[in-house]
């Protein structure tokens, strides 16, 4: 049986479907479900996620069937295609994605019912039912992303070599996504690929239509954006690889010759264009040589995060930054018996150039990073000479900030929710998301200068 | 008003015959109040609003030494976590030591749903006293527990004796209900079932026998109001209303936002009760006179000259202190009129539009037309009797276009399109749609801000001058970036959408 979460960070299925349908453009949700879940997820995720904000059609924009009792008890079907009716009317969009909360799913509300009656509309209208029972927010994602290959992208394409897509940053709870994503077809765009991640910048909708085009599904996570990898290729046919996210210039090197590798593109190639991107890379990290060295910024890390950034976060500041990271709380809500989960993101803390093994936590409970401390490092039994956890940097997200004050540790907020700060088109990930990561962190030690 | 024996309040629709759709003139609408006829309409195009669980957070999130459990799924509640920093900021306004803001999810899944959220419930309750060890432990419940029949009064009753929090049930499912303000009912109803009861000995007792004590105390207590605040309110807002009823020797508690557990045990040490919003506080002080015989008064909110004067003269009225209060009226009013002039100037001949909730946007347009601003359009969550003693203070609003929607930004955007105002004053939540038709906008209200007042009006009058002097910010947004509204809406009459009495009871 799943637990009680000590203020989650993340929202429910509802919520991460929502946020990614804001990501897509002139794509219009319709909400079924009671009046206040769009509205709390859009809340959450619009200030959680460093100020995304409404968007063209989110946030109260949102149209919603606002069930009540009434629809709980003759059923909501007929309120839907009334709603979807009017939203086709007022609302100007190229795609409608019905999805649903857990009240109409748990009175067998079937919105393809009512879906089925704008077959003739013009504009497509999908069924995605996202109960936010069955899930959190990444779920939710995954949820659309498996509805929107079945239902809207286009089958039956050809394959083309050069053509890839990739996905796993659910937007929101990867507060950098669009800037990764960025970054992400930059770098594939130099190995000669077209990647396709619907999400990102200057995309159309057809980018998703015609997805079942590439030869290559790319799945930058360990977890998430997984089941709509095996949708994909159950529909498509379209093979698919999962690589963890790449932060910074070692880990993005690996990134591109494990991708060349799927793909058969010649070594050499690759080699070349990771030898132009490393030299641009340090040509700026070496910047840092100087007040690195002189001021001593090696610090010891305790970070929070989930399961993307987490274990890309922790080995970037060891392999890459010299620093020490003691302790890494992954907070995804994993199932209990998810031994599968838990050992892939394991075995990313191996083989480390640093030789660094951090203790690893599966916690989703905001209350109990402080509770690994002392398993990762010897408390203070009030000895004269104690070798404290010191210069330490949290990296997490505003959950620690208490923590932060507490260690009297800066702290840098990378995961959801990050309310203390605004994403616009940074990126974390990649060669240019390393720079900017480390630009930040590194300000942050020297606020006082 | 006793309605502490059933497990939830009554909805509003059924118990003041709240309205939520609804567009026509101020005329209009009042009439149909009146008539009882605003509670049955609805839409047949609706966008999220919020609920009574989301706004029940609005006061639970701003207790002190409390910690909320959000029994339902993961998602429930989530909105928090854009209170997460402010929270805090705003408790330590109050008391420097208050810790930030603790919640935990009973994380129903698809076996609770099956089974029953009870188990995870008790769990949570027993975590939430023994790692945070708060006063209060506070329970939003959500849809999923309520459609599935969880007890939660049982579980309750069940744990009460072996944690040390008082436990407190706020029953606040969403789809129970249209009419939001419902939330201020639920949680009052918890407070008032779990944390009020006849006053308990203070700290100072002696067990002897003292009269100079007991004339002290009858003392004070003849002198305390309890004036009810909002969740919305800022300290500066409440610091300027305890300053005028200061200059009236009385002396004041705030209740129930920011509050702890003893705020609530020395409730009934007062005099009277004060609402600042009628449409807050109804079910709270009326309960208060029926149980415990203090009396109250609900009218107006003190934002704007005359509706502070009104409030303050309501309360003088009660305590026989009518000429005090003059004296003090006179002289705030005299010192705010010569401030304002010069802002007057440029405000003459300018319009204005103000959504948000119904109390704050009739007083706010109080403001607006002192500052000389033709108010263009009003446009209120819901509506009910509660506004009615603000039309005194308004200057011929008869025909003014009045929306009755929560949030419901479509019928917003067409009205203030067919409107054309110079300024845009609204609730929060809504800005990046309202920015879209570059206008100067003032939020409706702001934990930052001074609102309420004579200060509270000068400041408007400030920041609207400053914010009008330069919007290029919502210009340069509405020139680049478009409302997903097609061109034909807007041809439409703002109200196409919403159904009438005879629809609703038919289909």
């Amino acid at each position: 049986m799943s637990k009680f979460i000590d203020r989650p960070r993340y929202t429910c299925a509802l919520g991460g479907a929502l946020i990614a349908l804001r990501a897509l453009p002139r794509t219009i949700p319709i909400i079924h479900a009671s009046s206040g879940c769009g509205f709390n997820v859009s809340n959450a995720t619009t200030a959680g996620a460093g100020y995304l904000g409404g968007g063209y059609c989110g946030g109260t924009s949102a149209s919603s069937t606002n069930v009540v009792e009434r629809e709980i008890v003759f059923g909501g079907e007929e309120r839907l295609a009334e709603q979807i009716q009017t939203t086709l009317e007022i609302i100007d969009g190229d795609l409608y994605v019905v999805i649903t909360g857990c009240m109409v799913e748990m009175i067998g509300d079937d919105i393809s019912v009512s879906t089925n009656k704008f077959a003739a509309a013009g504009v497509p209208v999908l069924p995605i039912p996202t109960p936010s029972f069955r899930g959190t927010s990444y779920e939710g994602y995954d949820m659309l992303l498996s509805g929107l290959f079945r239902l809207y992208t286009t089958k039956g394409r050809q394959h083309r070599k050069n053509r890839v897509n990739l996905w796993g940053l659910p937007p929101g709870q990867d507060i950098f996504y669009k800037g990764n994503l960025t970054e992400f077809r930059r770098l594939l765009g130099r190995i000669g690929l077209d990647a396709y991640t619907f999400f990102g910048e200057g995309e159309p909708l057809s980018n998703l239509q015609n997805a079942a085009d590439a030869s290559l599904n790319i799945i930058l996570s360990d977890t998430y954006g997984l089941k709509s990898a095996e949708v994909f290729e159950e529909v498509h046919g379209t093979p698919w690889i999962s690589v963890p996210l790449p932060i910074g210039a070692s880990q993005t090197a690996n990134f591109l010759r494990t991708v060349a590798q799927a793909l058969k593109i010649p070594d050499a190639e690759v080699e070349q264009v990771i030898a132009e991107e490393d030299a641009r890379y340090y040509d700026y990290m070496e910047r840092l040589a100087d007040i690195y060295n002189d001021a001593d910024l090696q610090r010891y890390a305790v970070i929070t995060g989930d399961a993307n950034y987490a274990p890309s976060v922790a080995r970037f500041v060891s392999d890459d930054l010299g620093w020490v990271p003691r302790l890494v709380v992954i907070t995804d809500s994993l199932e209990p018996d998810d031994t599968e989960s838990r050992a892939t993101l394991l075995a990313r803390f191996e083989g480390w150039e640093s030789d660094i093994r951090p203790e690893v936590r599966f916690d989703t409970d905001a209350s109990a990073v402080v509770k690994y401390l002392p398993e990762a490092w010897e408390p203070n039994h009030n000895e004269r000479y104690y070798n404290s956890l010191t210069p330490l940097v949290l990296i997490g997200s505003v959950f620690e900030r208490d923590l932060a004050i507490k260690l009297n540790a800066p702290l840098l907020t990378l995961s959801f929710p990050a309310t203390n700060r605004v994403i616009l088109n940074q990126a974390y990930a990649g060669y240019n998301g390393g720079l900017t990561f480390m630009a930040d962190l590194f300000s942050a030690l020297l606020v006082g200068r | 008003m006793d309605y502490l024996k059933s497990k939830t309040p009554p909805v509003r629709e059924d118990r003041l015959g709240t309205g939520v759709a609804f567009g026509g003139t101020v005329q209009e609408v009042r009439h149909a109040q009146k008539e009882g006829c605003l509670n049955l309409a609805s839409r047949s195009f609706s966008q999220t609003q919020g609920c009574q669980f989301t706004l029940s957070l609005a006061i639970i999130n701003t207790m002190r030494n409390a910690v909320s459990i959000m029994h339902g799924p993961v998602g429930c509640g989530a909105i928090s976590i854009g209170n997460v920093g402010q929270s805090q900021t705003f408790k330590r306004l109050r008391d420097p030591k208050a810790e930030g803001l603790f919640w935990l999810s009973t994380n129903l899944t698809e076996s609770d749903v099956i089974n029953g959220g009870e188990e995870k419930l008790r769990e949570a309750i027993r975590y939430a006293d023994k790692e945070f060890q708060p006063e209060m432990i506070i329970i939003a419940v959500s849809c999923v527990p309520a459609l599935i029949g969880d007890d939660v009064d049982a579980v309750i009753q069940e744990l009460q004796d072996e944690v040390a929090a008082k436990i407190v049930p706020v029953q606040c499912a969403g789809f129970k209900t249209k009419a939001m303000a419902t939330a201020y009912d639920d949680v009052y109803h918890g407070i008032l079932r779990q944390l009020i009861s006849h006053p308990i000995r203070r700290e100072d007792r002696q067990v002897v026998p003292d009269d100079l004590r007991d004339v002290q105390r009858r003392y004070r207590d003849t002198r305390t109001v309890n004036v009810l605040n909002v969740g919305t309110m800022s300290r500066a807002d409440e610091l300027e209303l305890e300053r005028l009823l200061t200059a009236l020797e009385l002396k004041v508690r705030y209740l129930p936002c920011f509050s702890d557990a003893d705020d609530f045990r020395y409730v009934l040490e007062s005099a009277l009760n004060v609402s600042i919003c009628g449409t807050h506080d109804d079910y709270f002080i009326k309960h208060l006179e029926t149980l415990y015989n203090i009396p109250f008064i609900i009218d107006t909110m003190p934002v704007g000259r005359r509706n502070i004067a009104r409030w303050l003269r309501k309360i003088a009225e009660h305590f026989d202190l009518q000429e005090q209060a003059e004296r003090l009226i006179a002289a705030e009013d005299k010192a705010l009129d010569e401030a304002l002039e010069p802002l007057r100037a440029q405000f003459r001949g300018k319009t204005a539009f103000v959504g948000g909730g119904e109390v704050r946007v009739l007083t706010t347009a109080e403001v607006l037309q002192d500052l000389g601003f033709r108010i263009l359009g009003l446009k209120v969550h819901h509506y009910d009797e509660f506004v009615e003693p603000i039309y005194e203070s308004l200057d011929d609003v008869d025909d003014v276009v009045l929306a009755v929607s929560a949030q419901q930004p479509f019928e917003q955007i067409n009205l203030v399109k067919r409107l054309q105002p110079d300024l845009y004053v609204g609730h929060v939540g809504g800005g990046n749609i309202s920015a879209k038709q570059g206008l100067p906008l003032l939020p409706l209200f702001g934990p930052t801000f001074l609102y309420m007042g004579y200060g509270g009006v000068y400041e408007m009058a400030r920041r609207i001058q400053r914010l009008m002097s330069n919007y290029q910010f919502n210009k340069k947004i509405a020139a680049h970036c478009p409302l997903p509204y097609r061109e034909s809406w807007y041809a439409k009459d703002p109200f196409t959408y919403i159904k009438t009495e005879l629809e609703v009871s038919t289909g």
